[in-house]
């Protein structure tokens, strides 16, 4: 399987993967980094919103 | 300087001056929802309640596969209101925003909701969720679930 990086596409068993998860305020990243050769060569993020925001608690906040 | 998630305090005077349409029960010229799109700001902007429409200044540079302006939210599921244990009115976008084969052009931590189809780009909110970077992969905001409790914006 080939994957996108900024050394064009390389094969994806020639790439060291490592996967981040880390609890925001408000969020659950979820990070994916691609090495190659001990340099980063690509990195994903996906960001869940964990919960919107409420307009009636900003007015108590303000 | 810092980014600050909050809904953006013209947007209440806004929705009193019928400038959004999130759903499609609209008394208009057109009876079609607003366009909303989600622009990305770096984690040295200043994006806060203050903010009142989408601005370039501290905006992700237009490179690297990110289009100035942001991505559209996609809008397909109508603003609701239910009881429980007070009366919540509230909308989520009906799937995720995201942006491919994207590297950033520094450190983002927040993305900007604002009103596409408004001459004036009108702010919604700002959310934000930890300075990230993107490297030739994909970023992707995944929306919270569409109930009274957690939905994207909530006016109780």
């Amino acid at each position: 399987m080939l994957v996108q990086t900024t050394n064009g596409l390389i094969e994806k068993d020639l790439l060291e993967v490592r996967d981040i998860v880390a609890d925001e305020d408000n969020a659950r990243v979820m990070a994916t980094e691609w090495f190659l050769d001990g340099k980063l060569v690509r990195r994903d993020v996906n960001v869940n919103i964990l919960r919107g925001l409420d307009l009636n608690s900003e007015q108590e906040q303000m | 300087m810092a980014n600050t998630q909050a809904i953006c305090k013209t947007f209440r005077v806004d929705l009193l001056n019928g400038l959004h349409a999130f759903g499609t029960s609209v008394v208009r010229a057109g009876t079609g929802a607003d366009s909303f799109k989600m622009a990305l700001y770096l984690a040295t902007a200043t994006m806060d309640a203050t903010a009142t429409a989408y601005t370039a200044t501290g905006e992700l540079a237009a490179t690297g596969n990110y289009t100035a302006g942001g991505a559209a939210v996609t809008n397909a599921t109508e603003p609701a209101n239910t009881g429980g244990t007070g009366i919540v009115a509230f909308w989520t976008p009906s799937a995720s925003v995201s942006w491919t084969n994207l590297t950033s052009s520094g450190s983002f931590d927040a993305a900007l909701l604002y009103n596409d189809t408004n001459a004036s780009d009108k702010a919604v909110a700002v959310f934000t969720f930890g300075a990230q970077s993107v490297t030739s992969g994909n970023f992707s905001l995944t929306m919270p679930s569409n109930d009274l409790s957690t939905a994207l914006i909530r006016i109780s």
